[in-house]
């Protein structure tokens, strides 16, 4: 026969004070846990916002990120002639030239960042269908004028819409806020490639080349065709490889200090619950000596005190994935030590996070709760009901 | 009294050891956050009459060559100094065969970096060498690199691969961590890249640290008007700067750290508050005895504060051993500067510890006191 469960909720409820103080100590692992790894699942959004699939990236070949490489812009027109290019409304190539040049400028509590600033054509935008103006207005080339993400714009008080900054050596009025799906992009400043690059006295080439292709299945045929043309030394990947290379190295980080962190504290919430369990085994003496005198099995109380400490971890787990919940959406903003510049996101806790949380906590609490289990199913009935 | 605490925390050896546990496993992990967080900071071994100019737009611009002359006429500057980032990859692209490579100028590299220590002759081999490099001795062991040994490292900043014979190694003992990088000449550089003539950054040795603020401002007024105008600022300022690129990233992890702290103190305030009411009707007995109030409130006390701060002694000492196993390791995963636990971050947990022990034993050890005698001596268990 099996002890209801109502007798663990019970004794649970009897000792209300230790209770909440073992849920809690218990969930602030679980806290923590999906804290950390909020960081690198808010980055690996932004970063996967950031390709498109049906895009190639076209590098010096060499390079490994946009800030390292050029392409002469005699390699460019070449790029954008090829047959696979997929064409615009007015039969334009969609293959967008873009100059990245890194300034630094202030954020909004006073620390430093490198931002990206780019300067595309109108292809840019075709390119990224996720593209569009939040506030004010587009650019408009030769007037000085840039556009910035959105992400950028609350962040970074001297690019806020109306501002007029010197980027480079010439001042320029941000004239648009804009958005491009949670990519990227929404951490940089966009102006027209040849007003950045006199700017920046960078004239005549192009970081690198983004070439928009029919279908999905296409990528591989324009890949094939640009390593085909050894004179231009140009390496193609598709978008979303190149963002997700990105990804793996600046999460991965975060996701070892979550994992190494989760595991030490959980060996300390496992404490807690074998302190707690143990206490409630020495206090239920006489009951555990009652419950074998009416003919309970050894096998059924150690089943019925695992029980208890498991619940006491899933409480502790549902707590601290509650808790956790104010931290989405947090905005945060730091550096891709790849490219050497800002990108900012949102702390984001993903269910998978959230759910392996709770399991850790169910296992903190079966771990913890195991050895005084057995320490009351091992009790003789005689001294258990003898006991004060 | 002293015995008394003893004996009641030997008296329930596997409470006592899961709490001093737990206390000691969550100051270790606050231990190894904060030195993870100072050596983020990266400003050991930065000197404080050491300065960096660097171009004002960004670290990916370059400066004309034509700067150092310029900088090395200033008042209060000794010597002048190039870097330049060169980045590239040696054997493959995986973090734990990442380390600084830098071109610069054998004429006055170890004049400006003069903690760096080279023997004379190996200086004058990197001198003559045109393809010659010097490596730090931690990284020399790491790679088993011999003198005469060539190495290849593949560009990516700079479209060209570079070909450099080991003729020198250094050392730092005051900062091991700067002993993980490679200098080579800027000439061989220059010359792969067609006399670019550019500069990654000037270092500048000022005569004492007050006269850098002087020479920031006569650096950044001469050009500041040109096509490359510099920013100009000491060593710890340029170390900080690539910290507070990490940006609000460095403050959360900072509550992770408060998180973890708050946990404890559930954990500690729990397993008191259990020993505490375990005791109700000793308390009452002691009371009976004539022991009074404030008596039995530092026994109960004692006993907390002198088992977090067990737990904080343990925890303190293992995150120093595993520092001290484990740096060269984390090293190699991208965890620069130098990790230590120092003796003030040793003396902070130790604190933080007796805090804890305090803060959870004290609403047990006033209710132990507070409770009716007549009531504690009726108590069953």
């Amino acid at each position: 026969m099996k002890i209801p469960l109502k007798y663990n909720w019970r004794s649970l409820l009897e000792r209300k004070s230790t209770t909440v103080l073992t849920v809690l100590s218990i969930a602030f692992v679980v806290l923590v846990f999906i804290g950390v790894l909020s960081l690198a699942t808010g980055l690996e959004k932004a970063f996967s916002a950031s390709g498109d699939p049906r895009n190639v990236l076209v590098l010096r070949d060499g390079a490994r990120t946009e800030t390292e490489s050029s392409i002469s812009m005699e390699n460019f027109r070449t790029l954008a002639a090829m047959p696979q290019v997929e064409r615009g409304p007015a039969g334009e190539p969609l293959a967008s030239g873009e100059l990245i040049i890194l300034q630094i400028f202030p954020r909004k509590d006073g620390s430093e960042s490198n931002v990206v600033v780019r300067g595309v054509q109108p292809a840019a935008k075709l390119v990224r269908p996720t593209f569009k103006i939040k506030e004010g207005r587009d650019f408009e080339p030769g007037k000085g004028e840039v556009i910035v993400g959105s992400n950028i714009a609350s962040r970074f008080p001297s690019l806020a819409l109306g501002q007029e900054r010197s980027i480079g050596q010439v001042k320029f009025r941000v004239v648009g806020i804009f958005e491009a799906g949670g990519g990227g992009s929404e951490s940089e400043v966009w102006g027209a490639l040849e007003d950045i690059g006199d700017s920046f006295k960078r004239t005549g080439f192009v970081s690198s080349a983004r070439v928009r292709t029919s279908s999905s299945q296409s990528v591989q045929a324009v890949m094939e065709a640009v390593k085909g043309d050894q004179r231009m030394r140009v390496a193609a990947k598709p978008e979303t490889l190149y963002y997700e290379e990105q990804t793996d190295q600046n999460t991965a980080l975060f996701k070892n200090l979550g994992v190494a962190l989760a595991v030490l504290m959980g060996f300390g919430a496992c404490f807690a619950a074998a302190n707690t369990m143990y206490a409630q085994v020495a206090r239920r003496g006489r009951e555990i000596g009652t419950l074998r005198a009416l003919g309970f099995r050894r096998r059924t109380i150690l089943l019925a005190f695992m029980i208890e400490a498991a619940v006491l971890g899933l409480l502790g787990g549902i707590v601290g994935a509650l808790l956790s919940l104010p931290l989405n959406g947090i905005n945060a903003g730091t550096t891709n030590f790849l490219t050497f510049s800002e990108i900012a996101f949102q702390l984001s806790t993903s269910p998978g996070v959230m759910l392996a949380g709770i399991l850790i906590a169910v296992a903190t609490g079966v771990v913890g709760g195991f050895p005084p289990a057995v320490a009351a199913a091992r009790q003789p009935i005689s001294s258990a009901l003898r006991e004060a | 009294m002293k015995k008394l605490v003893w004996r009641n925390l030997i008296r329930n050896p596997m409470r006592t050891f899961l709490t001093i546990a737990s206390v000691g496993l969550a100051l270790f992990i606050l231990c190894l956050l904060a030195a993870l967080l100072k050596a983020m900071e990266g400003t050991e071994g930065t000197a404080a009459n050491r300065m960096v100019v660097r171009h004002a737009v960004s670290l990916t611009f370059t400066l004309p060559e034509s700067y150092g002359e310029k900088l090395r006429r200033l008042d209060h500057v000794l010597e002048v100094t190039t870097l330049n980032w060169y980045q590239g990859q040696y054997i493959d692209d995986k973090p734990e065969n990442f380390f600084p490579r830098f071109s610069s100028e054998p004429d006055t590299l170890f004049e400006v970096f003069d903690d760096n220590l080279i023997p004379p002759d190996q200086l004058q081999a990197f001198k003559d060498d045109r393809a010659g490099f010097v490596a730090g001795k931690t990284l020399a062991d790491k790679y088993g690199w011999k003198l005469g040994d060539q190495i290849t490292i593949k560009g990516d900043i700079y479209p060209v691969d570079v070909q450099l014979n080991m003729v020198g190694i250094f050392e730092n003992p005051k900062v091991r961590s700067s002993e993980r990088q490679i200098f080579f000449q800027r000439r061989y550089l220059e010359e792969a890249m067609n006399n670019p003539g550019a500069v990654g950054t000037y270092w500048l040795k000022v005569d004492s640290p007050a006269s850098v603020p002087a020479v920031v401002r006569a650096a950044e007024a001469m050009f500041a008007n040109s096509d490359a105008p510099v920013r100009a600022e000491t060593e710890e300022a340029f170390a900080l700067s690539f910290l507070e690129m990490l940006g609000n990233v460095r403050l959360l992890l900072g509550s992770i750290g408060l998180a973890i702290v708050v946990s404890i103190l559930f954990i500690t305030a729990n397993t008191m508050a259990m020993a505490a009411r375990d005791r109700t009707r000793e308390v009452a007995v002691l009371r009976t005895l004539g022991f009074r109030t404030g008596q039995v409130t530092g026994l109960v006390l004692g006993e907390s504060v002198l088992v977090a701060v067990l737990g904080a002694l343990f925890g303190t000492t293992l995150a120093w051993l595993v520092v001290k196993i484990a740096a060269g390791a984390l090293a190699d995963f991208g965890v620069y500067g130098n990790l230590a636990v120092g003796p003030g971050l040793f003396g902070v947990a130790l604190a933080a510890g007796g805090l804890i022990g305090f803060l959870s034993g004290l609403l047990p050890a006033v209710g132990a006191a507070r409770t009716d005698i007549v009531d504690g001596l009726r108590k069953v268990a």
